[in-house]
């Protein structure tokens, strides 16, 4: 009988109810949610792809942190990223810079960097988003002197 | 031993309040551009709805078939090799923006999900499978190859060295 009852596990609840707890959970963080989609419509209209554009120098060092820069700054699809990104190159500007730009525009971002906070705690986004800062800048040097080598 | 519940509260309620107030200032500023902002702000909402759903579905199904002891087995310390390449498959397959998915990685984390992980998955996003083509129309075939191998090594890299950071 003992050996029965420590078999016993706690019943496995209804997936109806389990769908019901992890619905209150996105709920509870539907605030935080709705404050990051308001700040990219404002960064959409206020942060143009036009003034970005103009924000590089030519200098392929400076290009890269701008590029950085910008691409956090921006929020929006990826798509308009890869638009934005042909266009600089057809202008001139380095592949360093728009390689920064395209990876930032996805890894890091201003936008949603409250509800990363609050979410995962500031120790952890400020880790996670220097080496995503980092690490940005060096995958865009070593993919354009890759490309270098290789063509 | 009466087991705790846990509250249900609201996050971010701050964040919220502030947004709402900058466009109240800025409709007293420049009222067009408020509006503008507002409609692309609907808009992402309503491109990424069916991503919340997805979400809230898939969060389920782990909490209904997985049990926390089984979560950290896979994404826990004791992951192994194992929880560095699921953390990038995620990472590449997952779509929509980051922000979207910050609700099942927090429960991932609750139950056990470590934070290199957590690092390895938001780097490897930069992988866009369905966009691809997109990129190698623009950029070509060589850049983007290039560019996602070195994603790749860069996430698992920026995990292990959040993992040092940690010790």
């Amino acid at each position: 009988m003992d050996k029965k009852q420590k078999k016993q596990s706690p019943p496995q609840p209804a997936f109806s109810k389990v769908l019901q707890k992890s619905s209150l959970s996105f709920l509870a963080m539907a605030p935080l949610l709705l404050g990051v989609i308001g700040l990219v419509g404002l960064f959409q209209v206020l942060v143009t792809p036009q003034m970005l554009a103009s924000l590089f120098q030519g200098n392929p060092f400076l290009d890269t942190l701008i590029g950085t820069m910008s691409g956090a700054a921006a929020a929006g699809n990826p798509i308009v990223s890869y638009l934005i990104g042909g266009e600089l190159l057809d202008q001139g500007i380095s592949l360093y810079a728009v390689t920064a730009f395209l990876l930032s525009w996805v890894t890091l971002g201003f936008t949603q960097l409250p509800a990363e906070v609050a979410v995962f705690g500031g120790r952890f986004t400020l880790y996670r988003n220097i080496l995503s800062f980092v690490f940005t800048m060096l995958i865009a040097v070593l993919t354009t002197l890759t490309m270098q080598v290789l063509s | 031993m009466k087991k705790e519940k846990k509250a249900f509260a609201f996050r971010g309620q701050y964040l919220l309040l502030f947004v709402v107030v900058l466009y109240g200032l800025m409709f007293f500023v420049d009222a067009q551009s408020a509006q503008l902002a507002m409609w692309k702000s609907g808009s992402v909402l309503r491109k990424i709805l069916p991503i919340f759903a997805f979400v809230i579905f898939f969060t389920s199904l782990l909490n209904f078939f997985l049990k926390p002891k089984k979560i950290t087995k896979h994404l826990g310390r004791e992951s192994g090799i194992k929880g560095w390449l699921w953390a990038l498959i995620a990472g590449v397959i997952s779509h929509g923006p980051m922000y979207a998915w910050y609700p099942l990685i927090d429960d991932l984390r609750s139950h056990g999900m470590r934070d290199a992980l957590i690092v390895v998955f938001f780097a490897s996003r930069t992988i866009k499978i369905p966009l691809l083509p997109m990129m190698v129309d623009y950029f070509g075939l060589m850049f983007t190859v290039v560019l996602s191998v070195y994603i790749l090594i860069g996430a698992i890299i920026q995990g292990m060295l959040l993992e040092i950071s940690e010790r």
